[in-house]
């Protein structure tokens, strides 16, 4: 309840200010019930930022990154896992020194990178950090919750002849699915707002995502806020069903 | 295996939404969504001129993006073909050597001279002399006004070669109260300061404490900012610019006609405008697209108030060629579309910026009659007088710097004498790193 209390009222704001009708001045203190509700900030908002496109574009991104980045996190993870203990402590000491890095300072490098394999301005610079897993922290997350298994169950799943693949997808899996839920939440939220890549490497506004048409809306007059705060709305929705949706996995395994 | 299969899977997916790799002529630009509209106009009527050209915008948001994505690309060795940029931030690429100086194209042109253009946005552009980039537009400081509230409280309208204590008192005359009464000048922030009525609710003047504000009247009053203005090595206020400081710092610590930081912070200028709390507000020509939209009261512009001699400070944006395009011919093609008379004109045509191009800044398509301000001749008038901010390559930096003491000096009334100090402390580093 304090959780919905802190977090609720912002959110009405930004919808009732996506509701207000565009090109008048804004009013100095926040009023909740726009008069009259208009819905033209939204239909200002597609025409001008171009937010149709740049929602496809960013959903399409999320459809493909997700679920790899997922897989490779959760691979990882469970490979980590079944390694000896000293050497597993390396590899996350490791990956924790690649947390470390700044994202700014791989920019010029794999701007580099994607120009020679051609693949600037298109969408497979926003999708290829899934093929590592989005963030060095995601398969630490998979290694905890696998090494929290008992080791039993893998020498049995060996004794049966199990295959190790089979053993992570039928075994594991199904085991760790509140891990799964939180990763695959926090990186659709990584991958949806990811601004920086967008930027630098697309060129064409039919491949422009979400963030930047977004950017794009936050430049317009004063006047046209409620034309920002539509693309807000658009932007912020499917995160809530994203996290709505992972939460009940996550209660629903840990009772 | 299976990683690779997706791998392979995700490229698939994204190379179908992407575009093929051209010869089109890249332009990097930024500006509001109506903005880029306008480019795409230019660029649509370019292609339809020159059947077989094919230009390819790139759109950033704002100056901040767009320098990212040239700097990146730049580094990264595939720079657009062009891009558009104000003459105090292109100073680093110049530096680096990233820009094709534009002197021999514009010695060959056919469709361009140098004499088409206002020389003071020309020089802008320059390096020891050579033409780097080519102006896109020219623009200066004015004042924009709300004639009703000048005609409600019965103020005399700003005349040409008004001085900074007539303005000082038309602003005071206009910050009231709730009441409709003039404000006694008293500072709400000031700690013990009693406020000894209602606090305003119109203010009569707004300017934001920045070093480009500040500067054209220091310039007025005769003074200097810097040890030398070709090539300065740090900020050195003369007496003169010291006295337009402590006027300006006055404006919010003695006089109170300008809005709180907490009042702008709510409220920016240009919103505080177009609501008509405000009766004057000093800007460049990036304004009246805003303020066109206004409809509850009509409003115009004014040249600035005068010290001495008039002043005021360039605002101009160019086309820069980059060293690393790989067809240099194709994009100053579309230079020489953009800056003649058809492609100026459409630019003009958004009321956002004043043509570098000099006939037609004198034409109907930038002094359109039936478009507001009506006074536009004042953006005119005003070019003899405009003079431009030093281009060092460290100078958005300290520009940065500067405008962040300059905030404090104005809302927390503090002492000219730290506050020039602190000017020249902190941005000394900045100076001695460009001049390496």
């Amino acid at each position: 309840m304090a959780v919905l209390a802190v977090f609720l009222p912002p959110l009405a704001l930004l919808v009732s200010g996506s509701l207000h009708r565009p090109g008048l001045p804004p009013p100095t203190t926040p009023d909740l019930l726009p008069s009259p509700v208009s819905t033209e900030g939204y239909r200002l908002a597609a025409e001008l930022g171009g937010l149709v496109q740049a929602t496809l574009n960013s959903l399409l991104v999320c459809l493909v990154a997700v679920p790899l980045s997922v897989v490779v996190a959760s691979m990882a993870g469970f490979a980590m896992a079944r390694l000896p203990r000293r050497v597993a402590g390396w590899v996350a000491a490791l990956s924790l020194v690649a947390l470390m890095v700044p994202a700014v300072a791989l920019l010029v490098p794999r701007f580099a990178v994607f120009r020679l394999a051609g693949l600037t301005d298109t969408l497979v610079p926003l999708v290829a950090p899934a093929l590592i897993a989005t963030s060095p922290l995601f398969p630490l997350v998979y290694y905890l919750a696998f090494r929290a298994i008992p080791g039993e169950l893998w020498e049995a799943c060996a004794m049966e002849d199990l295959s190790p693949l089979r053993t992570w997808w039928r075994v594991g899996m199904p085991l760790v699915r509140p891990a799964t839920a939180g990763t695959a939440a926090l990186t659709f939220v990584l991958t949806w707002s990811n601004f920086l890549d967008p930027l630098v490497f697309l060129y064409d506004r039919e491949l422009f995502t979400l963030p930047l048409a977004l950017r794009s809306l936050a430049t317009l007059d004063a006047a046209d806020f409620p034309v920002f705060l539509a693309g807000a709305v658009v932007a912020t929705v499917p995160a809530l069903v994203v996290f709505v949706v992972a939460q009940r996995d996550l209660k629903g395994v840990s009772r | 295996m299976r990683a690779r299969a997706l791998a392979v899977a995700a490229l698939v997916v994204a190379g179908c939404a992407g575009t093929e790799e051209g010869s089109a002529t890249s332009l990097l630009v930024f500006g509001d969504p109506h903005e880029l509209a306008a480019y795409r106009s230019l660029e649509a009527a370019y292609e339809k001129a020159n059947p077989g050209a094919d230009v390819e915008l790139v759109e950033a948001s704002d100056r901040k993006d767009l320098i990212a994505r040239l700097s990146t690309s730049i580094a990264g060795g595939k720079p657009p073909d062009l891009f558009l940029m104000n003459y105090r931030f292109y100073g680093q690429f110049a530096a680096k050597n990233a820009i094709e100086p534009a002197a021999p194209m514009l010695a060959a042109s056919k469709a361009l001279q140098a004499d088409d253009f206002f020389p003071q946005a020309l020089e802008a552009f320059q390096v020891r002399g050579e033409q780097m980039c080519m102006p896109q537009n020219i623009s200066s400081l004015v004042v924009y006004y709300n004639k009703d509230l000048f005609t409600k409280y019965g103020v005399a309208l700003p005349r040409a070669g008004w001085s900074w204590d007539d303005m000082v008192a038309t602003a005071i005359a206009l910050t009231r109260d709730a009441n409709g009464d003039v404000v006694k000048g008293v500072d709400f922030d000031q700690p013990g300061a009693a406020p000894t009525g209602p606090p305003p609710a119109e203010y009569g003047l707004a300017v934001s404490p920045e070093l480009i504000r500040l500067a054209p009247f220091a310039w007025s009053n005769g003074g200097r900012l810097f040890d030398d203005d070709r090539s300065p090595t740090r900020i050195a206020f003369d007496e003169p610019a010291v006295a337009a400081l402590q006027n300006f710092i006055d404006l919010r610590g003695r006089h109170g006609v300008v809005p709180t930081d907490q009042e702008v912070e709510s409220q920016d200028d240009e919103a505080r405008f177009a609501a008509g709390k405000l009766a004057m507000l000093m800007s460049s020509r990036r304004s009246t697209t805003t303020f066109r939209a206004i409809s509850g009261f009509d409003w115009d512009v004014a040249a600035l108030p005068v010290y001495k001699t008039p002043a005021t400070v360039l605002h101009s944006d160019a086309y820069c060629v980059t060293r690393g395009s790989s067809d240099k011919a194709a994009a100053w093609k579309f230079v020489e579309f953009a800056l003649g008379a058809e492609g100026a004109a459409i630019m003009a045509g958004t009321g956002r910026t004043v043509p570098s191009n000099k006939a037609v800044a004198q034409s109907p398509a930038f002094l359109d009659p039936g478009a507001k301000p009506r006074n536009a001749q004042v953006f005119l008038d005003s070019i003899p007088a405009v003079r431009a901010t030093p281009t060092i390559s460290t100078w958005p930096e300290i520009e940065d710097v500067a405008n962040g003491i300059l905030e404090n000096a104005l809302y927390y009334n503090q002492p000219t004498t730290e506050v020039v100090r602190w000017l020249d402390e902190q941005t000394r580093p900045l100076f001695e790193r460009a001049n390496k």
